[in-house]
């Protein structure tokens, strides 16, 4: 069979990303331009300042991209782009260029759920199996997802409130750690110890997660102890969040693992970097005697391989669109 | 020759093809949020009514702002992706000087446009389209006052409602003429070219106020 080259675009939130996968799993360049300079003395991502970022970026990204591949846009099957979800004037940049080059150069154009792309980041590990676990965890995202098969996805929960990322990044300003904090909460959590009392959020049988909670308890505990006139151990702090985060997912994971009778689970998104959390999530494969995979630690964060290798899929299936697709700010994953 | 003008800074897509002096085809559509479904489709049939295939265009002349935002950033990217895949020479003029090209009736043209909370973002031109007050993002009782100062004979020239004293135009763009006008302007390199917002963002104008 011909090789399939799919670029893929990505601009869902402040990486500008370009990308030419082949085949679905083997990626032959990327490149990422990060913003996260740029928004770290706002505390956080300004969709703004995003937006503007990406429009400076987007063609040399994309030229970086084809250079590293050494090939031309004649050279590509079809062009993926993130349509959704994601900050609306980040998106649209992406999906312009997009269908700016498709119409130029008769492509076909695959627009990509973004969290089918971070679930398709494992398939650049090895190529996925069915029926699969996905656990997608980010700053925007906490959803476990049934795939019986590939680009069908079935949502069985999700956050009812703060993403998990978005609270590692909350209790990371409480302790005075800037943003973006999640990373820095994982290596003190290996270094301190599990001495502080926070609850277990939405201890309970279903597939979601609740993570609000779980972030105010560390807040009035941080308050408490500074109005006792006592100083919180950060390390300690760290280490209890993350036993109580990993703890609830390990939980929800395993119950998943069970009642669908999963053989293949795979995590997803940003968090999926969390060292604390990978080393649960193994134990449990392990334990249940299931194959898993982790995205390497620069595709745990967006970018364009995952988008390119989701985009083959959905190309060989016929998923193409019009010009005239808008992007989504909110959208289900189907 | 073949020009394609690109603006969808305002409220309306403005996108036409010019050969040598002539207008060969032009669409002036208002959107309401349907500005990315339908910008790129409408200039793609627009050409293609005219069979002219992509490559057979010589120069993008695009309006880089300032206007929404958003807007702004869907007909810059467009035109920059488009310039830079097949190296199209391409040059950018601002919305404001475009707009004072409408009226030649009066001593001084007053293209504006609504910036919210009694900003707007404008220019002073004379009828020669000669810049007198650069576009910038005024307060708009400031701009009156400076409008006032320089002559009675002027022009607003706008598509918003924005409450005015003084003779209003409705922007109706020549697309002939302003291709016409600015087709010599100097081509840039597509990667380098960006929005014209005339404003920061909030983010930043916080975190210099608070840095000032």
């Amino acid at each position: 069979m011909k090789d399939v080259f799919i670029l893929g675009i990505e601009s869902s939130c402040d990486e500008t990303s370009c990308s030419i996968v082949k085949n679905g799993n083997e990626e032959i360049a990327t490149v990422i331009s990060s913003q996260i300079d740029i928004h770290k003395k706002y505390g956080g991502v300004v969709p703004e300042i995003a937006s503007r970022e990406h429009v400076k970026n987007i063609t040399i990204v994309i030229e970086e991209c084809l250079n590293e591949a050494n090939m031309k846009m004649e050279d590509i099957d079809a062009i993926a782009v993130t349509y959704g979800p994601g900050l609306i004037g980040s998106l649209l940049i992406g999906l312009e260029a997009a269908k700016t080059l498709a119409h130029i150069y008769q492509k076909p154009l695959i627009p990509v759920h973004h969290i089918a792309g971070h679930i398709y980041a494992n398939n650049l590990v090895k190529d996925m199996k069915f029926p699969l676990l996905a656990l997608v965890i980010s700053g925007g995202h906490t959803e476990l997802v049934y795939m019986p098969e590939h680009l069908k996805f079935e949502k069985l929960g999700g956050t009812l409130d703060d993403a998990v990322g978005e609270c590692y990044d909350k209790v990371a300003r409480v302790i005075g750690i800037p943003y973006p904090g999640g990373p820095e909460i994982d290596r003190m959590a290996h270094l301190g110890n599990n001495s502080y009392n926070l609850p277990l959020p939405l201890n309970d049988d279903s597939y979601n997660f609740s993570f609000s909670g779980l972030k105010s308890a560390v807040i009035n505990l941080n308050h408490n102890e500074e109005q006792k006139g006592h100083i919180v151990n950060k390390m300690d702090l760290a280490t209890s969040f993350q036993h109580v985060v990993v703890e609830i997912i390990s939980k929800k994971v395993l119950k998943a693992i069970k009642d669908k009778d999963i053989k293949y689970f795979i995590a997803a998104g940003g968090v999926a970097a969390n060292r604390g959390i990978r080393e649960a999530l193994s134990n449990i494969c392990e334990n249940a005697k299931i194959e898993y995979t982790f995205p390497a630690i620069k595709y745990c964060t967006d970018n364009a391989a995952m988008i390119a290798a989701a985009g083959y899929y959905y190309y060989i299936n016929g998923k193409i669109s019009s010009l005239v697709i808008n992007a989504k700010s909110s959208d289900t994953l189907k | 020759m073949k020009y394609l003008y690109i603006d969808t800074c305002s409220s309306y897509l403005y996108t036409g093809l010019v050969e040598n002096d002539k207008l060969l085809s032009e669409r002036k559509i208002k959107f309401d949020h349907d500005l990315s479904t339908m910008a790129l489709s409408t200039i793609i049939d627009m050409m293609e009514e005219k069979n002219i295939a992509p490559n057979d265009v010589d120069k993008i002349i695009l309006v880089n702002g300032p206007g929404s935002f958003t807007g702004c950033r869907i007909g810059v990217t467009i035109a920059k992706t488009y310039a830079w895949s097949l190296k199209v020479p391409i040059s950018v003029i601002s919305s404001l000087e475009a707009m004072a090209l409408t009226s030649d009736e009066y001593d001084y043209h007053v293209p504006i446009l609504d910036a919210r909370r009694d900003y707007v973002f404008a220019g002073i031109y004379d009828s020669q389209n000669n810049c007198i007050l650069k576009d910038q993002y005024i307060k708009k009782n400031v701009l009156e006052t400076a409008i006032n100062n320089l002559s009675d004979n002027f022009v607003y020239i706008t598509n918003d409602s924005i409450e005015l004293n003084g003779d209003v135009k409705k922007y109706d763009p020549d697309i002939l003429a302003i291709v016409l006008k600015f087709k010599e302007r100097e081509n840039i390199n597509p990667h380098t070219i960006d929005a014209n917002y005339l404003k920061l963002t909030e983010a930043e104008e916080n975190l210099n106020d608070k840095e000032c």
